[in-house]
């Protein structure tokens, strides 16, 4: 089973829309896969159309096996089942560390209910500080959208800063430049200069800035799913692709 | 995700009418049809192997869809010829579970008609999903339209599946492990059976029970035809055979139920009804021996076999066309006609001493003298016997698993149950000692009737076929010498009792 955490310490750069894309791609090409929605604001949970469940902000959910599995909904697609927002962060370590051990009571619960999921999907708020170390040891890999400008580039340098200064592996850290505009000749510089900076940490995918993406809150469905031949929809299986073969390799 | 198993509904078809745009609490019903309807088959072996097995296969659009009895939905593309043997299938999930279909049997449309497929969904006010329902709608060509509904849950939501199944339950829906989708198409369809089970009052005499068991037996016969007309399968021709054998032999068998004349006009009538059949059995059964005879001799001598091979299958070709148009003749319908009506009406049969003996009474002397001169052939069995004796014990052996069976409602259960065993193990043995000796016979007759014209074809010919019967020679006589131990391990103690308690009074 793999991990991937949708991270980034800025707001708005689109971790939302790739992990909806990025869970419905993995799902679609059988991988069993939980999208889980750590942010409050339950955009995820929105985007599938499901509604945030009420009872899961008391303490000690992830230990309440039976609690956790019950709250887990499938989405309207196959292989994708969604764990809505609205939880607490506490014991979300212990939760993701229970996922990885097979022999735990979590595993074989969610066995039991035929969800031996593949791949668990975290679209994450961007502020988690106190949980993120351990979100990024448990995570296999972490996508980091960055939208090409100067200001992302600090945001990412402190992102590797922080991997460095706490020891853990940045090669887990794959980054791919989101709703970069061609116009924009500022984009353009920005994103050569980055690649040359972050060698090998840049995916070569790019998420372009699109009207199909900004129109899934309309839709409240992935891209892939309603305009599944559009060019926004094509780079999301990209960014699948590359994902899987990275962390394949990992 | 999808529930562990996912459970099947058999819905009257005007019932989904009526979910479109309705609904239930706080959920909608929303239904998207195919434009199109196209053709289907649901398929199965002659006798039904698969709905007895709990499975349905549907056949539409190139594509092949298996529910099986634990509610599992298979499916398999790119299957475009009709129906056809299991072997021949393309390898895929649907050609897995079908391992249940015997080898013989060919898939045959048992229904035909037009599909459309529906899918049907509850959705709640976001817009989500809750619950889900897929329909093949079938429409016959004759009987009922109906839908199978195949529901999906959705992890989370068992409420708005419980209400599903509910809905469904309350238009009509039937489960579908409790009904058949072809009993639920042709509620007239009468499936056939090659062993009909027999009800006989206790108090049934002889003539009755003749009669009903011929009576039973004709269309059995006459449901094979058409299929050996069309030669779907090796195994209508040997249905019929089979059935009409044991007519013939309850004519020969139940000794003084029928006056002597009558006895003999039925024994020839059934015999010409048998005869034109045998050549193509025989062949039939020479080609399905074809791999277990190129495994029995080297290489080097496959191309011999290969030949007559071949000349068997031309010469089937023949047999075929003529014992096909034999069944079409007009003689052969009149004659086969007049003998069911014959036995529907027994009336008009003369009757012989024994006629109004009682079943049981008349059965038990029969079988029991039967049983006795089996004993007393097979005590005198050793190395040096003849072929002959052993072939007289097979044939005796043969009339009485006949008897048995024929008499079997007559008798307990399960004490007859604990006889056929053995001598079905018996019977096993004894019927390998033969098939073997016969295939030497006819391989023989085989050589004798090669023309001169090619001779060094024929010369391969020869060579291949001697050592095939040479082998063939060894393993008779393996199987001979098993004959002593295997009569003795059916006449136990135990068989002899209860042969004696059931049909010689416990004494003898
Ligand atoms: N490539 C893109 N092109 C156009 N709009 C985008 C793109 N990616 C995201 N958006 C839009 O930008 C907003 C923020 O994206 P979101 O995925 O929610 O970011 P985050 O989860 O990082 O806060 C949303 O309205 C989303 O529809
Ligand atoms: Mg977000």
């Amino acid at each position: 089973m793999k991990i991937i955490a949708c991270y980034s310490n800025k707001g708005g750069v689109g971790k939302t829309a790739t992990a909806v894309n990025l869970s419905y791609a993995l799902a679609d090409a059988g991988q069993r896969t939980l999208l889980c929605d750590l942010d409050p604001q339950g955009a995820s949970s929105f985007y599938f159309r499901v509604k945030p469940s009420k009872k899961l902000t008391e303490t000690k959910f992830f230990d309440d096996v039976e609690r956790f599995t019950k709250s887990i909904r499938g989405s309207d697609y196959d292989n994708l089942d969604i764990l809505p927002a609205n939880m607490t962060f506490r014991d979300f370590d212990v939760f993701l560390s229970r996922m990885k051990n097979s022999r735990s009571r979590l595993k074989k619960a969610l066995k039991a209910v035929k969800s031996d999921y593949d791949v668990i999907l975290l679209d994450c708020p961007p502020n988690i500080s106190t949980l993120s170390e351990n979100v990024f040891s448990a995570a296999d890999g972490i996508v980091v959208p960055v939208i090409p400008t100067t200001l992302s580039q600090r945001t990412f340098e402190q992102l590797e800063e922080f991997f460095r200064e706490h020891d853990l592996p940045v090669n887990k850290l794959h980054a791919f430049f989101s709703m970069s505009q061609g116009i924009k000749s500022l984009h353009g510089q920005t994103m050569e200069e980055m690649r040359k900076a972050h060698k090998k940490r840049f995916l070569n995918t790019q998420i372009a800035f699109t009207s199909d993406i900004e129109r899934m809150g309309v839709h409240r469905a992935p891209v892939i799913a309603t305009s599944p031949r559009s060019a926004a929809a094509v780079a999301y299986r990209e960014l699948h692709d590359e994902v899987m073969e990275r962390l394949g390799k990992a | 995700m999808p529930f562990p198993s996912v459970p099947i509904f058999l819905v009257p078809a005007e019932a989904l009418t009526a979910f479109a745009g309705a609904t239930t609490g706080k959920l909608t019903k929303h239904m998207t049809r195919s434009e199109e309807d196209m053709p289907f088959a649901l398929l199965d072996t002659f006798d039904e192997t698969l709905r007895q097995s709990g499975m349905c296969l549907l056949q539409a659009g190139g594509e092949l869809t298996l529910w099986t009895a634990d509610g599992e939905v298979l499916t398999q593309t790119g299957v475009d010829q009709p129906a056809g043997f299991v072997a021949d299938l393309a390898e895929g999930p649907v050609k897995l579970a079908l391992a249940c279909v015997p080898e013989l049997r060919s898939l045959i449309p048992l229904a035909q008609g037009r599909l459309q497929t529906a899918q049907l969904a509850l959705l709640d006010k976001e817009g989500k999903t809750q619950a889900r329902a897929r329909f093949h709608i079938l429409t016959p060509d004759l009987g009922h339209r109906i839908a199978i509904a195949q529901l999906q849950g959705l992890r989370g939501y068992d409420k708005a599946f419980a209400q599903l199944q509910a809905d469904l339950l309350g238009a009509g829906a039937v489960p579908y492990a409790d009904r058949h989708p072809l009993i639920a198409l042709l509620p007239e369809h009468a499936p056939y059976v090659a062993k009909p089970d027999l009800e006989l009052e206790a108090d049934a005499t002889v003539f009755d029970t003749a009669n009903a068991i011929i009576a039973a037996y004709l269309p059995v016969a006459r449901q094979n035809e058409q299929g050996v007309v069309d030669d779907i399968d090796v195994e209508f021709l040997h249905d019929y055979r089979i059935a009409l054998r044991k007519i013939r032999s309850v004519v020969s068998l139940f000794k003084g139920v029928y006056s002597d004349k009558q006895t003999e006009r039925l024994k020839q009538r059934f015999s010409d009804l048998m005869a034109p059949t045998g050549r193509l059995r025989d062949l039939d059964v020479y080609l399905l021996e074809r791999d277990f005879f190129f495994d029995l001799v080297p290489q080097s001598l496959h191309g011999g076999l290969e030949r007559m091979f071949d000349m068997f299958a031309a010469e089937r070709t023949v047999a075929h066309q003529k014992l096909a148009k034999h069944l079409k003749s007009k003689g052969y319908a009149t004659e086969i006609t007049k003998l069911v009506s014959l036995f529907e009406a027994p009336k008009r049969l003369h009757r012989g001493p024994d006629a109004d003996s009682q079943a049981h009474d008349f059965a038990s002397a029969l079988i029991w003298k039967r049983y006795r001169k089996i004993c007393k052939i097979a005590e005198a069995i050793d190395d040096q016997t003849e072929d002959e004796e052993v072939h007289e014990l097979r044939i005796h052996c043969k009339k009485l698993r006949y008897l048995m069976e024929f008499f079997a409602p007559a008798f307990p259960a399960e004490e007859f149950k604990s006889l056929i065993k053995p001598l079905k193990k018996l019977q096993d043995n004894l019927g390998l000692f033969n098939d073997y000796s016969v295939q030497q016979d006819s391989l023989r007759a085989f050589l004798d009737g090669l023309g001169t014209d090619d001779h060094a074809g024929n010369m391969q010919l020869a060579q291949s076929v001697g050592a095939l019967i040479a082998v063939l020679h060894q393993r008779q006589l393996g199987e001979r010498q098993k004959v002593v131990e295997s009569f003795q391990s059916f006449n136990s103690p135990e068989t002899q009792q209860t042969f004696r308690d059931l049909f010689h009074g416990g004494e003898g």
